[in-house]
Formats: structure tokens, sequence, C-alpha cells
């Protein structure tokens, strides 16, 4: 008989924290550590939240989902965009796979999941769901059994503020909440495969880096939050204890995170830095911190704009595809190459060095569908975040343009496998891929990987 | 290679009688000549919908959804 499959997600949880800085506070984490094996896992283009999870869960990449981001360019459009939802999954996921054979699966906040799809069991959606008021679970039914458990339903906090004891307040509130939810869940319903995604992890990363981090240029030594992060690990590594608590010996125990996360150096200012270097033009200076949107652009004479988030995505205003496109398109890649050249020796604010790198699609989805930039950018290999607002004094800025937020992504995130039936040893395995993922859990629960899945199944697992 | 059902033509689901009924009866005096092609036409029709709809949110629920990813962060 194949084994169950307990799953549990952290959000942004990096290696360096997970496997090295703090596993000696993590008894149970420590645990599947020592017992099990363990890699860095490889993320998606871009290493986002979104479309890193369902990456891992479809093990296609980006390119093959058409899903880029949380939001997406509508075509032909300069500012108009549709946002990630669990209908721009076209995919199979893992557990829409298990369904169909007949394996009773429970999946909670991987997102995109709203609104919640049919699945062979029970699901709640994430923290892209418009509000507790909606539909966010499958059966509809099971939101009852929710709210008579536990109340209103969170979501999400919103980690950008600088009211930073009434955030963590929040912080704890939601994830207590949501283990009670899985603890539930867990012994409720029936199950061989169990998945959520805990997206409090990244929200304290970006919330309270700084305040831990010693090489983090806000940091400041004694601060009052420097245990902040820690702590919020110590007590999610409580919940997780509490959860296998619920698992039999039959049950494989697999611990992954969708990225890393690192300490922000600064946000660097994409589209001035296009204006100022004639790719972009305004009818009028715009104030500062205005959105592209908000800014009086000359689309007619604008070659290049730029998008903001942990990365930057580039757009190019070409003639016939975008409505005052400039650009020939028989000047297309001759163009690129030299956005990409420029874009590549941008220095750092004391004409540092950066290490940017600079995508073309083909690169990296070179079976891409729908609304992919012209570039994808990782300014300083991601130590600098974009900034999609204009109007400063200069391209970079040391704190976000949108609110405090310390921390940005990086490219590795983890995987962990514990079978409490077999001691592996605490193997070290060297680094895997987020696609690696769905064909794994598929052979351990014994069901066979589709042909077209494009990561492989982890040896050392099975 | 397919199974043999999925070559079939046609195949059979279960539907609880009392619904059954129900189906009989709001087609009478329609064009639907069965329940089972009422039936297949409904579920037609909603498998379009949820295909072809390539954003589920009304504009007050895009705002909603909007706005906590701009005070996240993910938008400009």
């Amino acid at each position: 008989m194949g084994k169950r499959v307990l799953v549990i997600g952290l959000d942004c949880a990096p290696p360096e924290l997970l496997f090295d800085l703090f596993a000696d506070e993590l008894p149970n984490i420590k645990r599947m550590l020592d017992n099990g094996v363990y890699a860095r896992m490889e993320s998606s283009h871009p290493p986002i939240t979104i479309p890193a999870w369902m990456v891992m869960a479809t093990s296609k990449n980006a390119g093959k989902l058409g899903v880029y981001g949380f939001r997406h360019r509508k075509p032909g459009t300069y500012n108009k965009m549709w946002l990630a939802n669990s209908h721009s999954i076209r995919e199979k996921t893992v557990w829409d796979i298990l369904g169909e054979h007949n394996k009773k699966v429970v999946v909670v906040g991987v997102p995109p999941a709203y609104p919640p799809k049919p699945v062979n069991g029970s699901q709640i959606s994430c923290f892209m769901t418009p509000g507790a008021d909606k539909d966010y679970t499958y059966p509809q039914r099971l939101k009852k059994e929710i709210e008579r458990l536990i109340g209103e339903y969170l979501l999400d906090i919103v980690f950008r503020t600088d009211e930073k004891d009434k955030l963590l307040q929040q912080l704890y509130d939601m994830t207590k909440q949501h283990f009670t939810v899985l603890k539930y869940l867990a012994k409720t319903k029936p199950w061989h495969f169990f998945m959520f995604v805990e997206i409090g992890v990244d929200r304290v990363h970006h919330a309270f880096w700084k305040f831990f981090d010693k090489k983090h240029h806000l940091y400041e030594p004694d601060n009052k939050y420097e245990d902040v992060i820690l702590n919020y690990y110590r007590l999610v590594d409580r919940e997780i204890g509490k959860l296998l608590e619920l698992t039999d010996d039959n049950t494989s125990v697999i611990l992954v995170s969708d990225h890393g996360a690192k300490s922000m150096k600064g946000a660097f200012c994409i589209n001035q830095w296009l204006a100022e270097n004639g790719y972009l033009t305004f009818k009028k200076i715009p104030p500062q911190g205005s959105s592209l949107a908000e800014a009086d652009i000359d689309w007619a004479k604008t070659q290049v704009w730029g998008w903001g988030g942990y990365h930057a995505r580039i757009f190019f205003n070409v003639k016939g595809r975008e409505p005052q496109g400039v650009i020939e398109p028989e000047n297309y890649e001759s163009f690129r190459e030299q956005v990409i050249s420029d874009l590549k020796v941008i220095q750092g604010p004391n004409s540092e060095k950066w290490n940017t790198k600079v995508y073309t699609p083909e690169e990296i989805y070179p079976d891409g569908i729908g609304d992919y930039p012209d570039l994808t950018v990782y300014f300083d290999d991601l130590n600098w975040r974009s900034a999609g607002t204009l109007g400063y004094d200069s391209y970079y800025l040391s704190e976000n343009d949108k609110g405090p937020d310390d921390a940005v992504h990086s490219q590795k995130g983890v995987f962990i496998y514990y079978d409490p039936k077999r001691d592996a040893g605490g193997e070290r395995i060297k680094d895997l891929s987020l696609l690696d993922f769905a064909p794994t859990v598929l052979k351990v629960i014994g069901v066979p990987t589709p042909k077209d899945m494009e990561g492989k199944i982890i040896k050392e697992v099975t | 290679m397919p199974k043999k059902d999925e070559k079939k033509k046609f195949t059979t689901v279960s539907i609880p009688s009392p619904l059954f009924k129900k189906v009989e009866e709001r087609i009478k005096g329609t064009g639907f000549t069965s329940v089972s092609s009422y039936v297949a036409y409904v579920l037609r029709e909603i498998i379009a919908e949820e295909e072809e709809e390539e954003e589920p949110f009304s504009e007050e629920d895009k705002e909603r959804v909007k706005e906590r990813l701009r005070a996240l962060g993910y938008i400009d």
C-alpha cells in the first residue's frame, strides 16, 4: 500500500535559517532534518509565491503555465492588468492527479486558489481571496464548519506598517488560527495527501528582517524585535509538532518552501532610470511617488517601461503590438540586445558592481504562453528590489517605495523529506528544483507520474 | 490507449430519481427531447463558462485583491 503524504509549505522559508541558523531551536523540524533527507530547492522564474507554488504543484515551468506573477499585463495595453487566480492554472496539479486515482486530498492555502476549484476532498483558498465573506472553500459547506470552529477565517495580514506590535499580534493570531483549522481537517477529513501553505512565514520576513539580520543596512543592535523571526519559527515548529502527532507511521512528511529570503539592500526605480536614459518620456514631470498609471507618459515617445516588485518586468512599446508602439518589429531583437547590455552595467549607488541578471522569455520560458514580459530582471541578483514608482531625486531608495519591507526573495527554497519508518540519516543531497516535488509525491503515494511533468523523482526519498 | 468506456460515444451517469423527475418536468415543451440531452447541455455550459472565464473576480472583488496586493508590495 502506498504511503500518505503531509506537505508543510512555509512560504519564503530560506535554507540558511531552517538548515543552519535556527535548526537547533526547532525540535520538530530538526528531527525531520536529522532523520530524513534534505536539500535546497531551486525556485521558479520569477522566484515569487505566484507562480512558484504552482510550478511545484504541476511540475511545469511558469511559461508552460502562462502565469508569471500576481498580476499580468493585458495584451495591447499599457496599464491594464489581470490577476492570477485558480482558473489561470490549466495544468493538472498533483492533487488533481491523485484525485483521479481516487486518493483523497486536503489542500489549504496553496496560491492561487481563489475561487476554490473542486478536488477529491477539501480545499481552502489562499490570501488572494477578496475577503472572508466570499466562498473560499470546496465544498462550499466547509466554510460553515470552519466558521463554527474559529469564527472569521484570517486570509492574510498587511505587513507594510510601522505598527510592529499590532502586526505581530495579528501574525500570531492568523498562524495559530490556521493551525487550528489544519489540525481539525487532519483529524476529521479522510486524506492520502494533505498540503498547506502558511503565508505568515513570508510576512514575518518582510516585516522584521532588518531587526534580525546583522548584515541588513538598517540593522540596529539590541533592538526589541531582534528575536521576532526566531520566535515566530518556534511557534510554527510547535504547531508542526502538534500536527505530526495526528499522523500515523505510514505518513511521510515533506517540508517545502517556494523561494528563500535575504536582506533587501534597497529599491531601484526602474522607470526613473529608463526616463533618464531616454527610453521613457513624460509629458509632465511626475510628482514624487507617482505610479506609472498616475504619471503623464508620452507613449508615442516611449520605448520601454517597467513594473516593480521583487524583480522587474520590462515591456517594450512595439509597433503593431502596443497602441502607440514605436519600436519596429524588425528592430526588436537588436533593440532588446541594447537594453539588456544597458541594464547589465547598472551600478549601485556607490558605483559598486552589481550582478544583475536579465532574462529573455526564450531563455526562461522556452514554451511560454500568455502574457510574459519582454525582459525579466533581477537587480544585483535580487538584492535590490524594483520600484515602479517615479519622481525621486535618485534611482536608489534605501527603503521600499510602498511602505516598510526589509527582505527580498532569493532563488533557493527548502526541501525536507521525513519518513517516520525509515532513518535516512539526515543526508543533505544536492540541490533540487521545485519541479521535482510533484513527481516525487506521486511516487511516494504510489501513483504513476505523467510523462509531461518536467521534474524528476527524487531518488533519495523513494 | 483509451479505456473501453472512453471509446463509446455515450456513457451513463447516475442522478437521484427526484432530480430526474424535476428535470423531466422542466424540459416539457422545450426543445430538449430527453433528460440526458438537457443534462449534457447544462454541464457543457458550466464547463465552458469555467474555461472561458479569465478572471473570476467581480470589479469590486478585483479592487479588494488589488488593494491587498498593493499593501503587500506586489503592485506599484
